[in-house]
């Protein structure tokens, strides 16, 4: 994945960079928005990272002058400024994702990965299949292997967000913020209990490879069984 | 007096008593010299009335006749004075004996004069007799050179006037120097207690925040001041307290996993490991830190909502929605623990309202009951609508808080395990308090019958 850093804080573009790279991707970094905008005009990438706060142009002007110029890369905005309101305002600005800091590198590592992959937008598809599990949109029914497992509606909305983002990993943050709605974290890790109640239906009764994992320090991952 | 001068209070009575002293001064002044002026037309209009008769008598009848109507008028009692002189300034007729007073006239304009005596006395009272008389009267040459003054006896209005000049500077005299006195005392007074003020905040100053201003017993401006300051040190105290008990916790809260992280890093070090050995110790050494950051970002987002730097979005919240979702949150895990996790709340409430703030105090709190409590728990969540207060409550049948520890779980870091064993930061309470003092709700710890805790939350329907 080619991804485009514009972050004026040096350290924690270095600590980026190193685990991007680390990850097998290729990064370009600029450290103030001017530099930036060259770069995000100039060459195309997968997606790109951007700080809220930067020299010269600030992130969210530079965001809507690459969606002004019919830049459509996947977008996901970082900032000191955790709170739900810039969210919304970095997310109207034509930013596709935001992550507040500090953060720990397999959350940003997550986004990214999620974001590259959402080329087709939820809401037009019907069907998913991951592996032999099989999600109807519509009829709101799940098989695997052509059995049918009967999911509660949190379950199911739960089930739907891992599918989407099939093999790759998915933090707590992520599930509450996409499945609850909720931009704060629990004390007691109850996003376990709702992960194992799942693998109790989709996995446990099947007696085929798992697909429901956690990963440990980092989130959860629903692989495909083939 | 250099310092009393530099009191504004001192200052003040000084600048007051010398303009009281003046304007007493010139009242008495101009009421006196109004009157003494009026005595004196009143002797002139006199004088000059019986001059006019007399000069007729005497074109008339000569000298023997003025002196027969000077002896006439002389017998009537508290009679003007009378001297008619010859030639050789020897009085031939009058009741004005002493001839050597009038020796030495004063004369003033048109005629007066004025003159003044000490041997003229027993002739017009007795009482009088030592003290030297007064006249003021007219002199008139008639033809034939005789000279006749005719005067009135005005000792009184002089010694009046004397006495009223000796008596003002005296009363003036007086005045001032109670006055000062007076300002110095007052001043004395106050800059004391100012001065014992200053002592007592430059004590504070230099660390002794148990130091209080002293409180008189008269509830005047300076009273209410230090009683005002008093409140704001017992205030900004207890805040440098609570700070440092939050400073001491943070201390011991971010040790404790540290020391843990610490050891599992030498252990894993010293045991010749293989590199799945590794990825065990840093996988568990992540799950330990991310506790240590979860403190980290409940207090920061305590201290947010506190802070009111948050522009929080509000909306309308359909309460009912809002706690089933909640419950959908912690259902798997009550579940798991056979804690039976019931919603009572009434439909259609609506609250103006933070969606986040308020989930996550409903959350934290049914966090809180189904860790501290028992399995087999009860847990009951529901809203009411009261007037124009939305009631919101999370009741278990778990051990409760004893009455005496009701204010302090409020507080951050406050945890009643004291071995701090158990999971937890001790900032959910803290935080679902904050979060209820944004919606300028109130939080009340109740007891549950026959055990347990409900706790209550009030919040208006808007605010």
């Amino acid at each position: 994945m080619h991804i485009l850093l514009i972050e004026d804080d040096i350290n924690a573009a270095h600590y980026v960079i190193k685990g991007l790279k680390e990850s097998g991707h290729v990064v370009d970094h600029a450290s103030d928005g001017e530099i930036g905008l060259d770069m995000a005009l100039s060459s195309s990438f997968d997606v790109m990272v951007i700080d809220r706060m930067l020299p010269k142009i600030d992130g969210l002007s530079l965001i809507i002058k690459l969606r002004q110029e019919i830049i459509r890369t996947p977008i996901l905005i970082l900032s000191a400024l955790g709170e739900v309101d810039e969210k919304v305002k970095g997310l109207k600005a034509g930013g596709d994702d935001y992550l507040a800091k500090p953060f720990s590198f397999s959350e940003l590592l997550a986004r990214i990965e999620v974001l590259h992959r959402r080329t087709n937008p939820d809401t037009e598809e019907t069907f998913l299949k991951v592996g032999n599990l099989s999600m109807n949109l519509l009829s709101r029914e799940v098989h695997r292997s052509n059995i049918k497992i009967d999911l509660q509606p949190r379950e199911f909305r739960l089930l739907e967000f891992l599918m989407r983002r099939s093999n790759q990993v998915v933090t707590r943050t992520m599930l509450l913020e996409g499945v609850w709605e909720y931009h704060f974290d629990p004390q007691t890790n109850v996003i376990d209990v709702h992960i194992s109640r799942l693998r109790s239906k989709i996995d446990k009764p099947f007696n085929e490879n798992q697909m429901l994992f956690t990963e440990r320090g980092a989130g959860y991952a629903l692989r495909s069984d083939d | 007096m250099i310092n009393l001068f530099r009191l504004t209070s001192f200052r003040l009575i000084f600048i007051y008593t010398i303009l009281l002293v003046v304007s007493v001064f010139l009242i008495a002044f101009y009421l006196h010299l109004s009157t003494a002026r009026d005595l004196k037309n009143r002797v002139d209009e006199d004088i000059i009335k019986e001059s006019k008769m007399l000069i007729r008598v005497y074109q008339r009848g000569g000298v023997n006749r003025l002196a027969r109507s000077i002896a006439q008028l002389s017998q009537i009692p508290n009679a003007n004075l009378y001297a008619l002189r010859n030639n050789n300034n020897d009085i031939v007729a009058g009741n004005f004996k002493d001839k050597e007073s009038l020796w030495n006239l004063k004369r003033l304009d048109d005629g007066w004069v004025s003159f003044s005596s000490n041997r003229n006395q027993e002739s017009i009272n007795e009482s009088l007799l030592m003290r030297e008389q007064f006249f003021r009267g007219k002199e008139f040459i008639l033809q034939g050179s005789f000279n006749l003054i005719i005067g009135r006896d005005v000792s009184n209005e002089v010694y009046l006037w004397k006495r009223f000049l000796t008596n003002i500077f005296s009363a003036t005299f007086f005045v001032l120097i109670l006055g000062l006195f007076g300002g110095f005392v007052l001043s004395r007074n106050i800059l004391s207690r100012i001065s014992a003020i200053n002592r007592t905040s430059i004590e504070i100053m230099d660390g002794d925040l148990s130091q209080r201003l002293p409180i008189g017993s008269i509830n005047d401006e300076l009273n209410q001041l230090s009683i005002n300051l008093n409140m704001m040190l017992d205030r900004l105290n207890k805040l440098m307290t609570g700070m440092k008990d939050v400073s001491d916790n943070i201390a011991h809260d971010l040790r404790t996993p540290l020391n843990k992280i610490r050891t599992n890093l030498e252990v894993t070090l010293m045991s010749n490991p293989t590199s799945e050995n590794y990825k065990n110790t840093i996988q568990e050494v992540i799950q330990d830190i991310d506790v240590v950051i979860n403190t980290f970002n409940s207090l920061l987002a305590i201290s947010r909502v506190e802070s009111g730097s948050l522009s929080l979005d509000k909306e309308k919240i359909d309460i009912n929605n809002l706690i089933e979702n909640v419950i959908d949150l912690w259902e798997p895990l009550a579940e798991e623990r056979e804690i039976v996790l019931t919603n009572q709340t009434d439909r259609n409430i609506e609250l103006d309202g933070n969606m986040n703030l308020l989930s996550q105090a409903i959350s934290n709190l049914i966090d809180n009951a189904i860790k501290y409590g028992p399995n087999g728990n009860r847990i009951n969540v529901g809203a009411k609508l009261e007037k124009d207060h939305v009631v919101l409550w999370v009741s278990d049948n778990g051990p409760g808080i004893l009455e005496s520890d009701k204010e302090r779980v409020l507080e951050r870091f406050t945890r009643l395990d004291t071995s701090r064993n158990t999971q937890g930061t001790g900032l959910g309470l803290s935080l679902v308090s904050s979060s209820i003092k944004f919606h300028n709700g109130k939080i009340s710890l109740l007891d549950s019958n026959p055990n347990g805790l409900i706790v209550k939350l009030e919040l208006p329907k808007s605010f």
